[in-house]
């Protein structure tokens, strides 16, 4: 592996900027940083430079670890976005500026410039003055100074956000040319996605400073498995959808009343089918709309279609602020010929093709037992900032059971989507329980006060419920710029014999969260009672979210009671899996 | 205006301020009212003495001694504040501390003060029984009515024009030239003699020819802290003073002449050096 990075964390001020981030890129490989500004992927670049120090993780090039090791000494080039060309220099003396500390001699430092100069075609401008060049020319020269020492990996700091359009693409290609000669490692930072594409070997996508996803650039955008990914890697619909044996369902079309669960769905643009009527759709109805608006843009004529309403509309996971739900749509040339379509007009809508998102956590559903509670808590500031990160809905429901607690939940029809949300209070608990037994998976408890997370404990009581655990918890961090931490705990009286038996779950769980989640935790083993652990880690400071893994309804209140007790204060999320329920969701996602 | 016309005739830039046939009238109008005249009316003066009157008063051993003190210690005292003046610009450009702001006024308090309040004060703080004096003392260090205490005083009034002229220059060098020269294998020494020095020269070199002139024609502060011996601690100023309150106006004139000379001399030469920097800095940038 040429660069290897271990849980890199850089904190400023105790916020998280770059938030263990871990990669493995390999010899000769074009790996791009796409994100949007604040990201930390300019940050991460920078710690691998050697510019900035990690406050936690490792870093090593060619198996070398260089944590500690001086910018100096560590060996790379580095390309920023405004050149950072030394203006009293000549591009000779720039390109040299290495060779020149290095002392080598004048007859090499002539012949490698000579060769540097080619490589960026850029020959004869030697004696030039950078002031004297274009801005593309100065960025050539900037990475021809980059690769005079022969670095073993050249970084790339938004290369291009200063030039414009067209020298930007020349320009690229010169940069994927060299970088393919040299055979160098390459990684560079930017945030136009269409940049990525075109030179990434690999992308890795960061976003609220942790790495997000990875992949080839086709391979992310025809298969994301976050709903950042699918909406920051082009554009993308979010479908809330029904899941079940038989296949994926919108809105109420074809739903057969089987067991299932809400899954979000990836439509992009261009597998949006229109047709005059449902009849003449090639692909599979999803909904009809109507025009609402056309842009032309040359190639491609993108619209916007506005969901008829009815008893088959379809859900849209963004939530729309009343004026109705939109679908984003492109055609190319051969389909308008086919269909032209006016502003206004009344059509039926196909899709040729969805990707299933495989985030568990859908849509959130507040639930209060009046219609003044649930306003207050859909209200709820932090639940507001969550759903619009995830870019999905918070619907309501009025919950009798809740307030009244003759009611067996348990012979209620069970029937939920999404993640229910309550209030914290003293009913809580079985609240949860009677949820839980109505078919939610995911119970928040929120205190009204509850400021957004900085840390999140993750703890799950019954093994079975671990997966879920996982993948819940990966799902919601994935939003949340807060860091995660694993608690383990086992009781007091472990006996030493089978005390590694316990480092040994804690550090599968790592690797299965990493492997599998792309989840990146720390991880605590622990021994003692798990209320009083729990109740401590707790403690140390309010802005902590504990997520707790279950596997059983019953018994419930004698667990946890005593731990929801003591920690009035503290968000909870509870996930809970029944383990035949496991079985059929993993099947089911298998099939689509 | 014909479309030959307009490619031929040097299209005029708008301006603000009035053209340039009118700002060029005011500009030498000025410098002829405040500077030139005042100056051509001072060698006037000195050209009434003979030639043999004239060498004779500028060639004055004493005379020679307070060159020598002026000079010398104006440039000394512009060097010392070219290396601190430095440091104190790069610290207010570079970091961010408390109380950041109120040094950064402080730093124009010698503009401000009248020079003779800084001579006394200094002369209070550096005299043998003063705060600082007292224990330079058994050190055998004399600041007070010595060569140094004149040094001390020139480094203190030309200080803020180091450190301002310095610091907008300091704030252009990129925290990113610096990075970059790291990555590239440069140590500590080797970026600031390479990257920053360059960079900053013409400003530090503008400063210190401000500093230097400032330097030369201070007479305030120095008067108190240099005790006028004769031959020792004497500047050209004081015994220019000293030469009219004897009423001999020519031979003050003469020295006065002499002074104008040799720092424009100084200035000259200082500006050449300024506009080579500056010329390789940013060749023909277009």
């Amino acid at each position: 592996m040429s660069i290897t990075l271990d849980q890199v964390t850089k904190r400023y001020q105790g916020v998280p900027v770059v938030n263990d981030v871990s990669v493995e890129i390999g010899e000769g490989e074009f790996f791009v940083l796409l994100g949007p500004s604040g990201s930390g992927k300019s940050t991460l670049l920078r710690a691998i430079a050697g510019l900035t120090g990690v406050s936690h993780g490792r870093i090593a090039l060619h198996g070398r670890d260089v944590t500690h090791v001086s910018a100096r000494e560590r060996g790379v080039g580095l390309v920023f976005q405004n050149y950072a060309l030394f203006r009293h220099m000549t591009v000779a003396d720039n390109i040299e500026f290495a060779l020149r500390v290095r002392r080598m001699k004048r007859a090499d430092r002539l012949a490698r410039r000579k060769e540097l100069l080619r490589l960026v075609a850029l020959e004869g401008m030697d004696e030039r003055l950078p002031a004297q060049l274009s801005g593309g020319q100065q960025q050539r020269v900037a990475v021809a100074r980059a690769l005079a020492h022969k670095p073993e990996v050249l970084l790339l700091d938004e290369p291009f956000g200063a030039l414009d359009a067209k020298i930007r693409e020349e320009l690229r290609r010169t940069i994927r040319q060299v970088q393919r000669e040299l055979g160098i490692t390459t990684v560079l930072v930017t945030h136009d996605q269409e940049e990525a594409f075109a030179l990434a070997d690999r992308i890795g996508v960061m976003n609220l400073g942790r790495l997000l996803e990875m992949g080839p650039p086709g391979e992310l955008y025809t298969r994301p498995t976050t709903r950042f990914v699918a909406t920051f890697l082009g554009a993308a619909n979010l479908l809330l959808g029904h899941q079940t044996r038989n296949g994926i369902h919108f809105g109420n079309t074809g739903f057969d009343g089987t067991r299932s669960h809400e899954v979000v769905a990836v439509l992009r643009p261009e597998e949006v089918e229109l047709a005059p009527s449902r009849g003449k759709l090639d692909s599979r109805y999803l909904a009809a709309g109507s025009v609402e608006e056309i842009l032309f843009t040359g190639a491609l004529e993108r619209l916007r279609i506005r969901l008829t309403r009815g008893s088959d509309e379809v859900q849209l996971a963004r939530s729309n602020n009343g004026d109705g739900s939109f679908l984003e749509v492109t055609r190319t040339q051969p389909e308008q010929r086919e269909f032209a379509v006016k502003v206004g007009q009344d059509i039926a809508i196909g899709f040729r093709r969805v990707h299933v998102l495989p985030t568990p956590l859908s849509s959130f559903t507040a639930c209060a037992a009046n219609e003044a509670e649930l306003e207050t808590l859909s209200r709820h500031p932090w639940l507001v900032e969550l759903a619009t990160r995830m870019s999905t809905r918070v619907s309501g429901r009025i919950e009798p059971a809740l307030a009244n607690g003759d009611i067996d939940c348990a012979k209620m029809d069970r029937h939920f989507s999404g993640a229910a949300v309550i209030a914290s209070g003293p009913d809580a608990l079985k609240n949860i329980e009677c949820l839980l037994a109505r078919g939610a998976e995911e119970v928040f408890v929120l205190p009204a006060d509850a400021p957004s997370p900085q840390r999140v404990l993750i703890h799950w009581a019954d093994e079975a419920a671990r997966a879920a655990t996982l993948a819940v918890s990966a799902s919601l961090l994935r939003h949340v710029s807060a860091e995660a931490v694993y608690l383990d705990i086992k009781p007091e009286h472990t006996p030493a014999t089978e005390r590694p038996q316990g480092m040994r779950a804690l550090l599968d769980a790592r690797s299965e969260a990493q492997a599998v989640h792309g989840l990146e935790m720390r991880t605590e083993l622990h021994f003692g009672d798990i209320t009083s652990e729990l109740v401590r880690r707790l403690g140390e400071s309010s802005d902590q979210l504990l997520i707790l893994g279950v596997s059983q309804i019953s018994g419930l209140a004698q667990r946890f009671g005593q731990l929801l007790a003591a920690i009035p204060r503290a968000p909870l999320l509870v996930v809970y899996r029944e383990p035949e329920s496991i079985a059929e969701s993993q099947a089911a996602v298998g099939m689509a | 205006m014909s479309a030959t016309g307009v490619l031929t005739k040097p299209l005029r830039q708008p301006s603000v301020l009035p053209g340039f046939g009118l700002t060029f009238g005011f500009t030498t109008f000025f410098l002829s009212a405040i500077v030139l005249l005042p100056l051509a009316a001072l060698v006037l003066m000195a050209s009434r003495l003979s030639f043999s009157e004239f060498f004779a008063v500028i060639l004055d051993p004493r005379a020679i001694g307070s060159y020598r003190l002026s000079f010398g210690a104006a440039f000394l005292a512009a060097t010392i504040n070219a290396v601190f003046g430095f440091v104190i610009a790069w610290t207010l450009v570079r970091y961010e501390f408390p109380g950041k702001k109120i040094i950064d006024a402080l730093i124009d308090m010698p503009f401000a003060l009248p020079t003779a309040v800084s001579g006394i004060a200094l002369t209070t703080v550096f005299a043998q029984n003063g705060w600082v004096g007292q224990y330079l003392e058994p050190l055998g260090i004399k600041v007070a009515y010595t060569w140094i205490g004149v040094t001390v005083a020139l480094t203190l009034i030309g200080m803020p024009f180091m450190v301002r002229t310095v610091q907008p220059a300091l704030e252009e060098v990129q925290k990113d030239l610096e990075d970059a020269a790291e990555t590239l294998g440069a140590g500590r020494f080797h970026i600031f003699r390479r990257i920053i020095l360059p960079t900053v020269l013409p400003a530090l070199l503008t400063g210190f020819a401000l500093a230097f002139a400032r330097g030369v024609g201070e007479y305030g502060s120095v008067i108190f802290i240099s005790g006028n011996l004769p031959m020792k601690t004497e500047i050209t100023p004081l015994l220019i003073v000293i030469k009219l309150e004897e009423f001999d106006y020519r031979g003050a004139a003469a020295l006065g002449t002499v002074m104008l000379v040799i720092s424009f001399v100084m200035l000259l030469a200082i500006n050449l050096l300024q506009g080579w920097g500056r010329q390789r800095y940013v060749r023909s940038a277009r």
